[in-house]
Parts: C-alpha cells; sequence; structure tokens
C-alpha cells in the first residue's frame, strides 16, 4: 500500500495518480482519499481494512491551533492517530508539498 | 545537548520523543505541564502515563514556574509540551507570560545535560483567529525558532515518522 499525506489541495491524488500513470478511471478505483474524515471508532480494524488499498490519502488536519471544540479536537487527534497506523502499514509513505513529494519510507514508486 | 520535536495532532511525537530519550544513559525525568482541569486533560495524561509505563522516567508534573522544578543534576529531561506551558503561563490566571517560560527553559537547559521540548505544529490552521490568539501562536513560533536554532536535533514528525530537520538521529532510528 501506498500512503500518501500531506494538506490540503496540495496535489496529493494528482501527484500519485501521474507517477503511477493511471487513468482517472483506474485512480478512482485504486485510491480511497480523505480518509482522515473515516477516523472514528477501532483505528487498527480501520487502518488494517484501509490498508488492502493499492493508494489510500489522507489530508494533514492536525496542525492548525487546537480547537475549542471537544469533538473537533479528538478528532483530530484521531486523524493524526490513523495516519500513523497507516503509515506503519504502507510499503511506501509520500508527503506531498505543493505538489512536490517526499518520501517518508520505502521505495519511490515506479 | 538540546533536542527538539515538533509535529501536530496525533502525529507521533510523544512516543518519538519517549524512545529517543530512553537511549541516552543516566536518570530520565519527564517534565509534564498539563494541568489536571478537566476530564479529558486527565485522560491524556493517563494515556501519556501508559505509553511511558516501564521506560524508566521519573516524573514531575508542573504547569507553571518551570525555573524553580526541583529536577536532579545532570538528568535527561522530556519537557512535554511546551506549547502547553506556554499556554498554561499566558492564559492562566497566576501566569507570568512568556518571560516565565524563557527563565523556565534557560533553568532546565542548565541544569540538565539532555534537554528533550516536545512542542506543537500549529502553524498551518490559518490565520482567522482573535488578535489574543495570533499573539499566542506567534510567540510560540519564536520560541520554536530560538530553540531549533540552538538545538543539537530538531526533527518533525510526520505520521508517526521522523524527519529531520536538524543535526543526525542516532543510529536504529
Amino acid at each position: 500500500m501506498i500512503f500518501v499525506t500531506g494538506p490540503l489541495y496540495a496535489g496529493k491524488g494528482e501527484y500519485i495518480r501521474k507517477a503511477l500513470g493511471l487513468s482517472d478511471d483506474e485512480f478512482r478505483q485504486q485510491a480511497v482519499r480523505d480518509v482522515q474524515d473515516l477516523a472514528e471508532g477501532d483505528l487498527c480494524k480501520l487502518a488494517d481494512s484501509l490498508a488492502e488499498n493499492r493508494i489510500v490519502i489522507a489530508t494533514e488536519i492536525g496542525g492548525g491551533i487546537i480547537p475549542l471544540d471537544r469533538e473537533e479536537r479528538q478528532h483530530r487527534e484521531r486523524a493524526g492517530r490513523l495516519a500513523c497506523l497507516l503509515a506503519e502499514r504502507a510499503d511506501t509513505v509520500i508527503r506531498v508539498c505543493c505538489g512536490l513529494p517526499q518520501l517518508l519510507k520505502g521505495q519511490w514508486p515506479s | 545537548m538540546l533536542t527538539l520535536i515538533i509535529g501536530g495532532a496525533g502525529s507521533g511525537k510523544s512516543a518519538f520523543a519517549e524512545a529517543l530519550v530512553c537511549r541516552l544513559p543516566g536518570e530520565r525525568i519527564y517534565l509534564a505541564t498539563m494541568e489536571r482541569e478537566s476530564r479529558e486533560s486527565l485522560a491524556r495524561i493517563e494515556k501519556h502515563r501508559a505509553q511511558r509505563a516501564g521506560l524508566g522516567f521519573q516524573t514531575v508534573e508542573r504547569c507553571l514556574n518551570l525555573a524553580d522544578v526541583p529536577i536532579p543534576e545532570g538528568g535527561n529531561v522530556l519537557l512535554e509540551d511546551l506549547s502547553n506551558l506556554l499556554a498554561n503561563e499566558t492564559f492562566l490566571p497566576e501566569g507570568r507570560g512568556t518571560e516565565a517560560v524563557r527563565e523556565g527553559l534557560a533553568a532546565l537547559r542548565q541544569r540538565s545535560r539532555h534537554l528533550t521540548v516536545v512542542t506543537n505544529e500549529i502553524f498551518s490552521g490559518g490565520t482567522a483567529y482573535a488578535a489574543e490568539t495570533l499573539r499566542f501562536i506567534r510567540e510560540l513560533a519564536m520560541m520554536n525558532l530560538e530553540l531549533a536554532g540552538e538545538a543539537d536535533l530538531a526533527v518533525e514528525l510526520v505520521c508517526g515518522i521522523p524527519n529531520v530537520l536538524r543535526g543526525e538521529l542516532p543510529c536504529l532510528f
């Protein structure tokens, strides 16, 4: 599994789609996006099942000031935890900033 | 020696900082700054306590005035965390502001053999905040910059993976 993370609108999906030479349709079939929104319940189980996809993409949402709202605060924490669990399970971890990839784990996709 | 660990919420910075400090020889002191003010913070304190159980840390809790915190000379101190400490000194009625944080850091650096500071990445959530909040963000940013500028090792945690900004990780990481 290739895990791609980075800030909002950083070009994560487009980078990995092009890097793997996928058509839009192929990309839609092989990638699951915005998994930060799914961070509820048993995160280990969730990470296990997400890791069955070829490509998993998460937007980093833990970087702003700590929200006053408790649920929002805890959701950010869970989203971060989920990203750690996905990174553990991934063969390759890439962070994309301004469309530019940085390899954090594994090999560059070819 | 000075190490700075930065990361966003749930980025794995605490676990990584603990693992780093565990590799240092000598006494390990965990300096916790979180106030026991709510059930949520108690739960967080408990989570962190469980995470470092068995790692040989002596825990010292102090949410203000770190300058006179009783820690043994020459130990390895893990300060968790700077943003929390700055928030306490800024927003608690007994707080003395940024000056108190700087005094505390200076004292810790003097007294410890190796100081590891955990801090938060709170700078990429936009700028639509009240003036007071923006001031807090800027103060923390300035402290992060100062510490990173003097640190032997500065590491950003990204989904549990260390991204070295300065210096070199000890091998095995």
